[in-house]
């Protein structure tokens, strides 16, 4: 492990100034759970760690006539048993408990969540140089995959690991980042993700000196439901292997409106639009809600060890949906 | 094996067990006076352990605990190659860093895996040897390698070791004549069993401190077995044993990964020698993935013939195993043994590849043999339409080597299928498997297991009386967690009339009385029969002296409740105490296991029985309840003997559903060595677990009729999940882990078939 110095900014402000002194290598540090873990295992060197921590005020949960509002620091454990978040977004509580465990999301923040990277095993042998380190080649691509992306790969096969991030891309949430000179910068969360085609070395936009202060969250229209269903291979601990965090407006047992969000699958979190399509205004049978995976899996292009995601996806959708009628 | 330098040694990984565990009969000597019709106060109860609330409040000192004055911390340099040459090493430059004290060379020869060592380094501190490793310039000139089974047993592909084939044959066995058993079967059926590598996960890493003081050598050590590493230290180092001494007192976990002597052991000494200063070297949660041992994976095809009647007529196994670098495990013992069946037959087979050596696993061979085994013999049950557990019982025997061999002193097999059967309700089985309906599916399963366990004779332990009232049981043997101090101030206190908290108990130094190494289930049927001779001697001089206080034969003196009484008349008593006080100085008995009476064969048995539910939608397998039946002779401590049965379920299941080492074709690297990725049970998945213990009291095995336990409740314990999840989705999921994929795989198989 290298050495490096730590900064404690007292503000935001002093963040993006710190950010914004050239020719040094930064890293953000927010509960430190990903990060100490990749600097300690030599995936990333920076010289000057950055501690969110040491900035006050930057874990609440607040809300206003339209939103509700989370600011980055707030841990996992705080936002799970959060009343607000409870009251109106149950797939955000389901999926914020269902992550790792009560140690790590004591610590663990939202945005460190958010901006978590990868745990593809090759990205994280600090001996293997891949695509995503600035190497030639995916290893994944012709080696041990069963883990690995079945949608949106190519380049590189990770999967994204965060399950806070299908929960709220499914309710359509915004997030808040802070540039250089005070510069806010507003987008939908979904579009925050950026598949490896487009940046190999990153899995979302936030640029090098910019940080990530705010979740926003707009608040639910009348009958809405949302649920979140991991499916992991052991009973905690455990990333997804394929999770579904589906959102929508149900009538007369039917979706009149549905979001329809997966982790595990992809290098981002991904949404299955055909099942979205298929399944808003039918009838919410079993035949139905598997054909709508099916719709969606037309699209899936499995390796050699990660075919059997496809039936998982199927079974996924099918236990998240007949929970919510 | 035990004199050989482990780190060479080429033979098979379970093959001291054989020698150990199986053939002590040699040893053998009159037949022995049992204790089995005592009544005892303290034996065979619930007893806390004597040091637990030390352990739990975070008192004990582990080895990894440990800080001598003046200690550096040495580090590994490891390859990350699978194979390659060495072309050259620098170390100039690491040496020159500040701070750095030594920096010496590991490797001789090639590179033969990903992980091996090549050089070590002691620094002041933990920064300073890290930083020094990254200043070691090592040239490889990487070769071709191997590290996937069925690719090493590819012809041309790269050879592992210079002399040797990759697919090398092994000792097989047989008895009778297979081919004419399978003509008188009534139906033959061939099936194929897989189960992966399995790595030693234990909680404290291996970790060693060396210090010299002129020629005598001091090593505290994460260690299974103080006396081995002692004597294979002296044979690498070349220096007599008599100048190492091995201390060991806490340990967290070892199950077979620290049986002898380990790399980072010889490292530690090599550095403080070097540079005069007491050196601490401590495995890496990855190194330990790598380097320490691990259970060999197998490939068994399984051929048996049986009649309508239930009738097994002939068993043949062809099994293929890998150990990496070294061999790997014979699986065979459990379908030679367990159960009736006149004609047997092995083939086996190593393979190797270009990854880290094997050592034993908690029963080794015999975890792996039990999954082929025994889901065949429910296979072959069911292609006859009978019920397992009474196919069981049809062809059970009292004789070893399948009914052909000798009587076993004690086999309590029976009564585990009658306590197990009840417990679980095995009527509650679905009867043709996997008739079940719906979306979950329950089934019910069991599985047989056997082990040896019978104590190695010729250990030794003493009882040290003091006058002033105070008694030490002492003996060179290890507790490595599960409970061997409680159990020897049992058997002391017991024999003395005291209580366990009145014992000092002294073990984890070589220079005490010889025990043997802390595996294959030696230590409580070895230790506990020394003890308790140690102390009937005690009690016996005693006696002689209370006699004349109590004016009545000292035959006719018992030591109960901190007295020595007339028996019969606990009014005429004097207190142990006082007896002890005529003492004029400190005296010493000394006890000793003996040897085992010829003829018979000492085992251990169990049965477990489980129930699960699969998910088939999902191929998610949630285990419900195991219920355990044991038959390991006298339990000396009921609480700890429970933990040991809890654990090896917990173990068993969690290599049933999710443990694997999973290996890069082409970087020749393990991808998984790190608890994100290699998977472990937690807290979450394990069921409600019944342990249970046949009372029974073996007649002739040692002075308390008692054998052992580490091994048994971790053999049937992934087998038994694997055959209830074939009576809930009537497909045998031949293979563990049975990982999702696997179970949907096979369920889509199945409905393709249909
Ligand atoms: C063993 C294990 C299992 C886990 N299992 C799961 C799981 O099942 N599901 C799941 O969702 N997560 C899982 N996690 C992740 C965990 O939930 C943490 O939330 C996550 O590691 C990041 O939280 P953190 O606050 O500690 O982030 P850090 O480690 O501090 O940061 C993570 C990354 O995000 C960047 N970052 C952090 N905050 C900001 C910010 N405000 N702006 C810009 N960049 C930022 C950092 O620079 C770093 O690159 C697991 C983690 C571990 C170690």
């Amino acid at each position: 492990m290298k050495e490096f110095k730590i900064a404690q900014p007292k503000s935001l402000d002093q963040v993006t100034s710190l950010l914004s002194q050239k020719n040094t290598d930064y890293a953000l540090m927010a509960g430190g759970t990903d990060l100490l873990d990749e600097i300690k295992n030599k995936i990333i060197a920076p010289e000057v760690v950055i501690d969110l921590k040491s900035v006050p005020d930057l874990s609440t949960i607040k809300m206003d006539k339209t939103h509700v509002s989370i600011d980055a620091m707030t841990c996992v454990a705080d936002l799970a048993e959060n009343p607000i978040i409870r009251e109106n977004f149950p797939v955000l509580v389901e999926a914020a408990l269902s992550l790792a465990s009560p140690q790590l999301r004591n610590v663990g923040t939202v945005g460190g969540n958010l901006c978590q990277r990868p745990r593809c095993w090759y990205y994280r042998d600090p001996d293997t140089i891949c695509r995503k380190k600035g190497g030639s080649r995916c290893f994944a691509l012709r080696g041990r995959n069963r883990y690995h992306a079945i949608f949106g790969g190519g380049m590189c096969y990770i999967v994204h690991p965060s399950d806070l991030a299908p929960a709220l891309i499914s309710l359509d949430a915004e997030i808040t980042i802070n540039g250089l000179e005070g510069k806010k910068n507003i987008l939908r969360l979904e579009d925050f993700f950026t598949l490896p085609q487009n940046n190999v070395r990153k899995e979302n936009v936030l640029e090098a000196r910019q940080v990530l202060s705010e979740i926003r969250i707009p608040l639910p229209k009348n009958g809405s439901k949302s649920t979140y269903y991991k499916f992991k291979e052991r009973g905690t601990w455990d990333f997804a292997v394929v999770s579904a965090a589906i959102s929508g407006v149900i009538s007369g047992g039917v979706f009149r409106d549905i979001k329809i969000v997966c982790g595990g699958l992809a290098p981002i979190p991904w949404r299955l639009k055909k099942a979205e399509d298929f399944i808003k205004g039918k009838n919410l049978t079993e035949e139905v809600i598997k054909q709508g995976a099916k719709e969606a899996l037309t699209d899936a292009r499995p390796l050699e060890e990660n075919t059997y995601k496809m039936g998982l996806v199927e079974a996924v959708l099918y236990t998240a949906i007949s929970s919510m009628i | 094996m035990e004199k050989k330098d482990s780190r060479y040694a080429m033979e098979d990984s379970n093959l001291w067990y054989e020698t150990y565990a199986s053939d002590q009969t040699q040893h053998s000597s009159e037949a022995l006076s049992s204790d089995s019709d005592k009544k005892f106060k303290l034996i065979g109860k619930h007893i806390k352990r004597i040091d637990g609330k030390k352990i739990v409040t975070g008192k004990a000192p582990f080895t990894q605990d440990i800080k001598l004055k003046g200690m550096l911390i040495g580090k590994i340099l490891r390859s990350p190659h699978a194979k390659a040459e060495v072309l050259s090493i620098k170390l100039d430059v690491a040496k020159s860093l500040s701070g750095v004290k030594a920096a010496i060379l590991m490797i001789r020869g090639n590179i033969q895996y990903a992980g091996q060592m090549v050089a070590a380094v002691a620094a002041v501190d933990e920064k300073t040897a890290d930083k020094a490793l990254e200043l070691i310039k090592v040239e490889y000139k990487p070769m071709p390698f191997v590290v996937i089974e069925e690719k090493a047993r590819e012809e041309g592909s790269p050879q592992v070791h210079d002399k040797r084939p990759n697919v090398e044959q092994r000792r097989g066995y047989s008895r009778g004549d297979v081919e004419a058993g399978f003509g008188k079967a009534d139906v033959v059926i061939e099936r194929t069993y897989k189960t992966a590598v399995e790595i030693h996960q234990t909680a404290e890493t291996h970790v060693s401190i060396a210090k010299w003081q002129g020629e005598r050598l001091t090593i505290w050590d994460s260690t299974q077995a103080i006396h081995s590493v002692r004597d294979q230290l002296a044979e690498v180092l070349q220096i007599p044993a008599s100048r190492i001494k091995v201390i060991k007192q806490y340990m967290g976990g070892g199950f077979g990964s620290k049986l002898g002597l380990n790399e980072q052991t010889v490292a530690a000494s090599m550095l403080a020698k070097e540079t005069n200063r007491p050196v601490k070297v401590m495995l890496t949660r990855k190194a330990n993935s790598l380097c320490v041992g691990n259970r060999p994976s197998t490939f068994q095809t399984y051929k048996g013939g049986v009649k309508k009647d239930g009738t097994i007529t002939a068993l043949s196994l062809l099994s293929h195993t890998s150990g990496g670098i070294r061999g790997g495990d014979r699986s065979s013992e459990p379908m030679i043994d367990v159960h009736k069946c006149e004609n047997a037959k092995v083939e086996d087979y190593n393979i190797y590849m270009n990854t880290g050596p094997s050592k034993p696993t908690r029963a080794p061979g015999l975890v792996q043999g039990t999954f082929g085994l025994e889901g065949f013999i429910e296979e072959l049950a069911n292609e006859i339409g009978m019920d397992p557990l009474e196919f069981r019982k049809k062809n059970y025997t009292t004789k070893n080597r399948g009914g052909t061999g000798i009587p076993y002193s004690s086999k309590g097999l029976d009564k585990a299928y009658e306590i197990g059967a009840k417990q679980i309700g095995w009527h509650k089985r679905n009867k043709v498997p996997g008739e079940g309906k719906g979306r979950i599916r329950r089934g019910i399963g069991m599985a047989a297991g056997i082990w040896w366990g019978a104590g190695s004779p010729g250990t030794l332990a003493d009882v040290k009386l003091h006058p002033d009232g105070s008694v030490e049981a002492v003996c060179g043997t290890q507790d490595i967690g599960c409970g061997t101090r409680t159990h020897m101030a049992i058997v002391t206190a017991e024999t003395l009339g005291l209580e366990p908290k009145d014992i000092t108990v002294k073990l984890g130094n070589s220079d005490y009385p010889w025990a043997p190494l802390s595996g294959g289930s030696l230590t409580t049927p070895s230790v506990a029969p020394a003890l308790r001779d140690a102390a009937l001697k005690a009690a016996e001089h005693l006696k002689g002296m209370a006699a004349s206080k109590l004016k009545v034969s000292a035959s006719s003196i018992v030591c109960e409740n901190f007295t020595f009484q007339e028996k019969g008349n606990p009014k005429n008593a004097t207190p142990f105490k006082e007896v002890l006080g005529d003492l004029s100085h400190e005296i010493v008995f000394h006890g000793e296991r003996k040897g085992l009476p010829e003829g018979y064969a000492y085992n251990t048995f169990g049965a477990h029985f489980a129930e699960v539910e699969v998910d088939t939608m999902t191929g998610m397998i949630k285990v419900i309840k195991v219920v355990a039946v044991h038959d390991s002779g006298r339990i000396i401590n009921k609480l700890t003997a429970e933990s040991q049965v809890i654990g090896g379920i917990t173990q068993g299941l969690s290599t049933a559903l999710f443990e694997q080492r999973i290996m890069d074709n082409e970087t020749g690297r393990m991808v998984n060595p790190n608890l994100r990725d290699y998977k472990i049970a937690t807290s979450m998945d394990i069921p409600e677990i019944v342990p249970l213990f046949v009372d029974s009291v073996d007649p002739r095995i040692n002075i308390l009729g008692t054998k052992g336990l580490g091994e048994p409740p971790r053999i049937p314990a992934s087998a038994v999940i694997a055959n209830s999840v074939y009576n809930a989705i009537g497909i045998h999921i031949r293979e563990i882990p049975m990982t999702p994929d696997k179970v949907l795989q096979a369920l889509k198989e199945k409905e393709v078939a249909r």
